[in-house]
């Protein structure tokens, strides 16, 4: 998990989760109000340098990190911009660079970086109880937040349980060949479905016995000196937001 | 005597399966006492403790807190626990939230206490387990003692009168073992009663005041650790006797006699400082 890594070792882990959000935020906007896709690039490359300069992520993880989405973003943007033309004759098949397209494609494709920057920026410097809270205190429904942190809770202990039942099953030669391999695999689901729905059985009673009557109570986080970070948050960030539109 | 606190009447318990994990269990447990419940796996544990805070309802026979059963309305519940607080036997099926201060503080928020009080109340539990570096750090990093150290921390936040802990040792290395018991004796020297299922029967005679015995989900004995463990047919069903009884019986088999004004060595700290004062007698009689 190296974005949370990340999230609880940066230099900015400290710094209020507001103001995080605020920035990414403002980030995002300006990324999608940039008139130019140049301009939506630049967007992108100085959220990308606030997070490997400021926060002090490592620019090879934070390449990582990107890795896939930049891969997903490359295919279809390829595919919106080469389409497959049938001729009128049989067989007449051509790869056709749609230029009218190409315009179009880039201000996505520039769009579309700015946004995955602004929210890697908040990924990898706020960890995700963070910015549940915050999102609490944006009164995002109760429901909504609390499953995310029961599901959020739960990946980890479920990507335990599936390492350790893999091992347990290579180490009784469960993975010995392609057709155990497989049978193995029923087996781990049929076990892991069980599993999920015991724990829920013993969650829901760990929060009874914890006089939990509905809704999930945490402590939010206590961060100093936010306003401080909350208006420079903002200032950095309407000044990115002006300076994309302004740009031509 | 102290007062009764906690006590059960003829309660018998069946889980939906048909399953008897209760069979017509009578006990009672004092204010500020310290209590082992004993017994092989399957043996009615956990299911008693289930019934200690109200999450199971007996199907037979009932509980009651003070002299009074209990109330098993909303109202009554939140009443309960939060005067007894249970801890289970695994971690990862009790922590919530992906931060430990959080966690903590899910007890004392349910309580409806305000935030200062909540932030004062996680900061003392966590020190109290010797949990208060971690307090930022996401749950999912911890090891499974410190885990188990959160949970605790976790019910310790509420502030009970009573707390069940649900084989609290199984995991832990000795270290933490030893902190736990300090915990543990520190939590009972300030008046908290204090209730633990355990496999470890050398623990359960040095630490314990009274033990509970359960069979197959029946009251096999109840009383002082010294009198119970010593039975045969709880020595039976336990399949051992503490290593430091046996010791001691053995010795006073050969004449050897480590009994200090009546009072007889529980643990084995206690054991050794008995054996070197007798051969310091020797030596100087
Ligand atoms: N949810 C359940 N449904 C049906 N039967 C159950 C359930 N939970 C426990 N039992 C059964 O009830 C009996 C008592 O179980 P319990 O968990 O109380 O034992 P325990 O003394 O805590 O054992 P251990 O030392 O293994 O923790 C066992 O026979 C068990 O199989
Ligand atoms: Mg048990």
């Amino acid at each position: 998990m190296l974005i949370e890594q990340s999230a609880y070792t940066n230099r900015w882990r400290r710094v209020s989760p507001a103001a995080k959000g605020t920035f990414s935020l403002c980030g995002m906007i300006a990324a999608y109000a940039a008139a130019a896709p140049t301009t939506a690039c630049g967007v992108a490359a100085i959220l990308c340098a606030v997070t490997v300069l400021g926060a002090g992520i490592p620019p090879v993880r934070y390449l990582r990190v990107a890795a896939p989405a930049l891969l997903f973003l490359a295919v279809s943007v390829l595919s919106l911009a080469v389409s497959l033309k049938i001729g009128a004759t049989a067989g007449d098949l051509s790869l056709h660079l749609a230029r009218t397209e190409l315009e179009r494609v880039a201000h996505v494709c520039g769009r579309s970086l700015g946004g995955l920057a602004a929210l890697l920026f908040l990924a990898l410097t706020t960890p995700l109880s963070d910015i549940i809270s915050l999102l609490r205190r944006c009164k995002l429904p109760d429901t909504l937040l609390d499953l995310m942190t029961l599901c959020y809770r739960t990946l980890f202990v479920l990507s335990e349980t599936v390492h350790e039942t893999i091992t347990a099953q290579s180490a009784r030669m469960g993975h010995a060949t392609m057709t155990r391999s497989l049978r193995s695999l029923g087996g781990m689901i049929a076990n892991l479905s069980v599993q999920v729905w015991q724990r829920s059985q013993a969650l829901h009673l760990a929060a009874l016995a914890r006089n939990n009557d509905g809704a999930l109570r945490f402590l939010e986080p206590d961060y100093p000196d936010s306003p401080r970070a909350i208006s420079l948050a903002v200032i950095s960030g309407l000044a990115l937001i002006i300076m994309a539109v302004s740009l031509p | 005597m102290s007062d009764p606190i906690l006590s059960f009447t003829d309660v018998s318990y069946r889980y939906p399966d048909g399953t008897n994990a209760l069979n017509n269990c009578s006990l009672t447990i004092r204010r500020g006492t310290r209590t082992a419940v004993l017994g092989a796996n399957g043996a009615g544990k956990t299911t008693m403790f289930l019934h200690l805070n109200g999450i199971l309802r007996p199907t037979g026979g009932h509980v009651q807190w003070e002299e009074t059963p209990l109330d098993y309305s909303r109202r009554g519940m939140r009443e309960l626990r939060s005067r007894v607080g249970l801890v289970f036997q695994n971690p990862d099926s009790q922590l919530f939230s992906a931060s430990v201060r959080e966690d903590v503080s899910f007890g004392p928020m349910n309580l409806g206490l305000v935030k200062e009080i909540v932030r004062e109340r996680v900061a003392e539990a966590l020190l109290a387990v010797g949990m208060a570096e971690s307090a930022d750090k996401p749950v999912h990093n911890l090891s499974y003692g410190q885990k188990k150290r959160v949970c605790i921390a976790g019910v310790l936040a509420m502030q009970p009168e009573v707390l069940v802990l649900d084989e609290p040792m199984a995991g832990l290395d000795a270290a933490m073992q030893t902190e736990l018991t300090a915990v543990l004796e520190r939590l009972h020297a300030s008046g908290m009663t204090v209730i633990i299922a355990t496999h470890d029967l050398d623990f359960a005679y040095g630490w314990a005041d009274e033990v509970i015995v359960l069979q197959s989900g029946e009251l096999l004995a109840h009383g002082l650790p010294a009198e119970i463990l010593q039975q045969e047919d709880v020595q039976d069903e336990l399949g051992a006797a503490p290593l430091v009884a046996e010791i001691t019986r053995t010795l006073s088999l050969i004449g050897i006699d480590l009994r200090d004004k009546g009072y007889l060595p529980r643990s084995k700290n206690e054991l050794l400082k008995a054996i070197t004062a007798l051969s310091r007698q020797e030596k100087t009689s």
